[in-house]
């Protein structure tokens, strides 16, 4: 295997390790998923607007906070652990070290959607019909579009005092594209819309990630080294 | 606390508190004949320019808010560029220009967002519609403040630039996917309009108001830029004559 | 015969107004920071 991959597959590994430790980020973070989930259900008039309509946004908007509260705590967890400095002087590529970081934030909040989603499907009786396979899909374009630009910041903001507001202050606008295709994407699949009506959106997700996961790995070198 | 330039004095020409001073005055003279020019705008706008037919008098708000839009897409784009050439040549006073642009950019962005729904409720009915330059100016603007915010919170001088140059860098390179996903959005959900705005085709009369608004708005940029930046540099001239 | 326009001069000068004050005062504040620092 690639040295690199392969580095990038270490780190990832010890920071998975580390967080199934220590729970926390995990834990907030399907607890928060769970509250958004119920208060939008709560909040909603079932006949004013039905559960179709809001269940894409409410899923959505659980799983950019739950993200962002995933990609926080893996960063600050590693500040209170020193474990960042020790890892800087280890003649690790910056590349495969953003990677590994990546990989294991991209862990983090796919185990957040992988609860969150049922529940999701629970609470607002949605019926998937045929389209799992495609909101996975879906789920997985947009997510590694925003954690990689979140992991890239969340490495910013941990530099900083109050990091926990610096993040998202600075994800909050590289956030919106790929939220809003995944869910005009999720709608549609929802009403069974034929692919043509999703193409253009999905074509944006693509390009996101690929412009964003170039730019951050490139860009990692900057903000980790003096 | 160090100051950045400690660190590039050797392959940089010094910096002393008299260049500085001149920056600052030559950004002032600039401001000001923008600042005239700007008031002749409203004059012209307001006096020698036709109204048009079916918007009325706040079309004229159109004078003031596109040209605003282009000072804060210039000055966006200026944080962008000058960020990568921080980065690739690192020379601390790159990194000083991004800055004042970025701040300079914040004050245009704040005209355009104001003046934006001003325009929009009596054009299309409403304070605020997601459309292409509206959405844009709300990213702008929360961009801008997001890079004013991290350079803010971080206190050493070589993380900040870097930091900030990242941000302005990935930042840049976001507006083509707001663009890319306004134009997704409205193409599938056209909005119901009040008035139609401005025709693409402007008359010779209106035009020209446009472009004279667009140069004073254009040098405004330039003097407010040149003064934010000598304001920097006098702040690092400072910082190095105390410690030194 | 073409309408009258419609009357909606007060938002030209709101926002006619409002744009000037945040860009004289931004123009003040980079006056009094000048001031303060030279």
């Amino acid at each position: 295997m690639l040295e690199p991959v392969r580095l990038a597959l270490v780190v990832a590994a010890k920071d998975i390790r580390a967080e199934l430790r220590s729970k926390t980020a995990l834990l907030s973070a399907l607890v928060f998923a769970a509250l958004v989930l119920v208060i939008f259900n709560f909040a909603r008039d079932p006949t004013a607007l039905a559960a179709t309509d809001l269940a894409p946004s409410a899923l959505w908007v659980t799983f950019a906070f739950a993200a962002m509260v995933a990609m926080n705590r893996a960063f600050t967890v590693e500040r209170e652990h020193g474990a960042l400095d020790a890892l800087l002087l280890a003649p690790v590529p910056r590349g495969a070290l953003f990677w590994g970081k990546l990989l294991a934030n991209l862990a983090f909040v796919a185990a957040v959607e992988a609860v969150a989603l049922p529940l999701f499907v629970l609470f607002f009786n949605v019926d998937l019909g045929g389209a799992l396979p495609g909101i996975i899909g879906t789920a997985a374009l947009a997510t590694v579009g925003f954690v990689a630009v979140g992991t890239i910041f969340g490495a910013m903001a941990v530099r900083t005092r109050f990091a926990e507001l610096m993040l998202p202050v600075l994800l909050l606008p590289f956030m919106v594209p790929p939220l809003v295709g995944a869910v005009q994407v999720t709608a549609r699949l929802l009403a069974a819309r034929p692919l043509s009506e999703m193409l253009g959106w999905l074509r944006l997700l693509a390009l996101y990630d690929v412009v964003f996961l170039t730019l951050c790995t490139l860009a990692f070198r900057a903000v980790v080294d003096e | 606390m160090t100051s950045s330039l400690e660190h590039q004095a050797a392959s940089h020409a010094p910096l002393s508190l008299d260049a500085a001073r001149r920056v600052i005055r030559r950004g002032f003279a600039i401001t000001a004949i923008a600042l005239l020019g700007v008031a002749a705008t409203y004059v012209v706008a307001i006096g020698f320019t036709p109204v048009e037919a079916h918007q009325g008098l706040a079309q004229k708000i159109f004078y003031v808010h596109v040209p605003a839009a282009w000072g804060a897409l210039m000055a966006f784009s200026l944080v962008g560029i000058v960020s990568a050439l921080y980065l690739w040549l690192a020379d601390p006073r790159l990194d000083l220009f991004a800055a004042a642009s970025a701040e300079v950019g914040v004050a245009f962005s704040a005209v355009m967002l104001t003046t934006g729904p001003i325009w929009a409720k009596p054009i299309w009915g409403t304070w605020w519609t997601w459309d292409a330059r509206l959405t844009l100016t709300l990213f702008l603007f929360f961009l801008f403040v997001g890079y004013l915010a991290l350079r803010a919170a971080l206190h050493d001088p070589q993380e900040r630039a870097r930091f900030s140059a990242v941000v302005g860098i990935m930042g840049l390179l976001l507006v083509p996917f707001i663009h890319l996903s306004v134009y997704l959005f409205r193409t599938l959900h056209p909005q119901p309009v009040v008035l139609k705005p401005s025709a693409p085709s402007l008359p010779w009369e209106m035009l020209r108001t446009l472009l004279f608004s667009t140069a004073a708005f254009t040098l405004l940029y330039v003097g407010f830029v040149t003064v934010r930046y000598g304001l920097a540099l006098a702040a690092e001239a400072k910082a190095l004559r105390d410690a030194g | 015969m073409p309408a009258e326009p419609p009357a909606n001069g007060g938002y030209l000068v709101a926002a006619y107004i409002v744009a000037a004050v945040i860009l004289l005062g931004y123009a003040l504040s980079l006056w009094r920071r000048a001031r303060r620092m030279l």
